[in-house]
């Protein structure tokens, strides 16, 4: 009841409202393209969000590659320098180098490709 | 393809990034968010960058649209915080300048208007403080409710009708508005 007062109240304008009304009234203005210009730019700005995420993980693969490859065998080296009664449990159940390789590419592909088909 | 309303619009944008959705809510409000800064601003080439700047800014906060009040209203909302964020830096950038001793170089979007182009409105907008021009144009351009625009403007209906009622005043006070009737 108070709101449809209010409402009421609200709607009961003086000949100044009226007046201003009239005077604020301007014509419509033409879309022009401008609406096609603001969804190019936020196309534009979602396609670099989307991309910027997976070309740094490749960058820093290709940058981090040799380092880490340097960084497992120097591991392997060391693990293999070791008498054997120290790790006996380690021994025969470590993968080869190859294959930490192959297992990491083959994650952060599926990855990778899991992330573009999500986009 | 036939659209719905604007909230089922919101809806599809904030759930699929549906980019042509946005598209129809810009080109229905468009007209609204240009005229309400070209009025705000008194220069058109800076209204149609801010409100660029605007829909940007809605796509960027959309999932924050509740949906309780009018998608215009809100909008209009971005569109004054976009306005007071540019003025804001143009105000800084100045100092800058001014520092350097470049101070004829600001460029201040401060309400002015060359002085051929001025009309009635224009002087009548220019007696307001930038509060009291935006809740009048959301008023009495955009045809927004007391309460649509308290929302908006985060302040308690009173305070908007205190606001448009003292905007009325500046008015009365500076122009004897009868002059002004049919033209």
């Amino acid at each position: 009841m108070t709101s449809k007062i209010i409402n009421m109240a609200e709607r009961i304008k003086d000949e100044q409202d009226r007046l201003l009304e009239s005077m604020f009234e301007s014509a419509p203005i033409a879309d022009n393209g401008f609406s096609t210009q603001i969804v190019k730019r936020i196309r534009r700005k979602l396609w670099i969000r989307r991309i910027t995420l997976p070309a740094a993980v490749l960058i820093g693969g290709l940058v981090a590659f040799q380092p880490v490859v340097g960084l497992l065998k120097g591991v392997f080296q060391l693990l293999s320098s070791l008498p054997v009664e120290l790790v006996p449990s380690l021994e025969g159940s470590l993968p080869s180098l190859q294959l930490i390789v192959t297992g990491a590419l083959i994650l952060f592909v599926l990855m990778f490709s899991l992330n573009m088909i999500e986009d | 393809m036939a659209w719905g309303e604007d909230h089922e619009l919101v809806a599809r944008v904030v759930s699929a990034q549906d980019t042509n959705a946005f598209g129809e809510l810009i080109r229905r409000h468009q007209s609204h968010v240009r005229n309400f800064l070209r009025k705000l601003t008194g220069d058109y080439t800076a209204a149609d960058d801010l409100a660029q700047d605007c829909f940007i800014h809605a796509w960027d906060k959309l999932q924050t649209f509740s949906g309780r009040g009018s998608f215009i209203g809100w909008l209009l909302k971005i569109a004054y915080t976009t306005f007071l964020q540019s003025k804001r830096k143009s105000k800084r950038y100045g100092e800058i300048l001014d520092q350097v001793g470049h101070a004829n170089e600001v460029n201040d979007r401060s309400y002015t208007v060359q002085p051929d182009e001025v009309g009635d409105l224009d002087r009548f907008l220019a007696v307001l403080t930038d509060e009291e021009r935006a809740i009048m144009l959301m008023s009495y351009a955009c045809g927004l409710s007391h309460r649509e625009i308290g929302e908006s403007m985060a302040m308690p209906v009173g305070t908007v009708k205190s606001v448009i009622f003292r905007g009325k005043e500046k008015i009365r006070t500076n122009f004897d508005i009868k002059d002004h009737q049919h033209g």
